[in-house]
């Protein structure tokens, strides 16, 4: 065991020590900004339970109201009240935006009595058919947003709203 | 639509699809034994064009309610800074109201008095439900003076 060590061994360890930690301090920080987004956590949990139980959905849409808690909207905290109509479609359930595609007034299934099985905003007489396509000739210029849905517990959740899948 | 900045350039860009006008009116009391009612009637008046406004949204513009107190004379008031309504670009003028003496007045609109309901002990939900049954009554106001054009 020739334990000895040289003068020229000791400064290349001593300078390969010193300058890889001065390379880690350089990278270690631009590699935590790197992948900092994906460490976030997800703040306002991505879905939010409704009251309405799932085998208790048919094919007619019903009209779900949920409640957003502690929506921060810059330093203002409020409880957001939202709505959606939601039906199913063999085993899938479908969440429908009732915000209208127009000028964002709020759509009811069967609101009017001449259009049965449809959509309706009262604001223009908008028509939509119930997969949220909207119907040419009325003022809507696309189909209504569907939400992501989730079931827990066999209670329909939430998510975020997305563009129109089924049309 | 809200009066802000940004759902003014929407309107300024879709006036031919958002005529109509709502105007809340409420009744600000200073005096001890009324300024709870005046409160509770004002949070009612609120709530409700809050609710209406995001129903139809893309029909109705709602102005910032104008507040007047007991001492202010509602004739002159109706005559002077409300009558500025009379020549607006929207078709539709409406005042929200909860204060009754308004429908006996000569207002360049139609003025929909609600009976005001103390909302401030009810859990959301049932808020909620009240004040959609309040506008399912005050909706036929609207189709009909929609209707009309």
């Amino acid at each position: 065991m020739s334990s000895k060590v040289s003068r020229r061994q000791f400064l290349s360890y001593t300078l390969m020590g010193v300058g890889g930690f001065m390379v880690s301090a350089t990278l270690m920080p631009m590699v935590r900004f790197a992948v900092d987004p994906v460490l976030q956590p997800k703040g306002e949990g991505d879905f939010i339970p409704t009251p309405q139980k799932v085998d208790e959905l048919s094919e007619t849409p019903v009209r779900v109201d949920f409640t957003i808690k502690d929506r921060k909207d810059a330093w203002y905290k409020s409880d957001v009240s939202n709505t959606a109509w939601v039906y199913k479609e063999g085993d899938t359930i479908i969440a429908l935006s009732p915000v209208c595609k127009h000028l964002g007034c709020t759509v009811n299934w069967e609101g009017d009595e001449k259009h049965k099985n449809e959509f309706f905003c009262p604001c223009h007489n908008g028509r939509y058919e119930k997969n949220g396509k909207n119907i040419p000739g009325t003022p809507p210029l696309g189909p209504l947003d569907e939400f992501m849905v989730e079931v827990v517990d066999g209670y329909v959740h939430l998510g975020k709203t997305v563009p129109n899948t089924l049309v | 639509m809200n009066w802000t900045g940004k759902d003014m350039d929407t309107y300024l860009l879709q006036r031919e699809y958002i005529d109509t006008l709502v105007i809340p009116l409420v009744k600000v009391e200073t005096k001890m034994d009324n300024m709870k009612t005046s409160a509770s009637s004002t949070e009612f008046v609120m709530h409700l064009a809050s609710l209406i406004e995001t129903q139809f949204k893309g029909r109705m513009m709602f102005a910032p309610p104008f507040a007047y107190t007991s001492g202010t004379d509602q004739q002159h008031m109706a005559q002077t800074t409300l009558r500025e309504f009379s020549a607006t670009s929207f078709k539709h003028v409406f005042f929200l109201t909860t204060d009754h003496t308004w429908t006996a007045m000569e207002l360049p609109g139609q003025v929909i008095w609600m009976p005001s309901i103390p909302l401030e002990n009810m859990d959301a939900s049932l808020r909620q439900s009240i004040l959609e049954d309040q506008l399912r009554q005050a909706l036929p106001k609207f189709t009909e003076e929609w209707a009309k054009q």
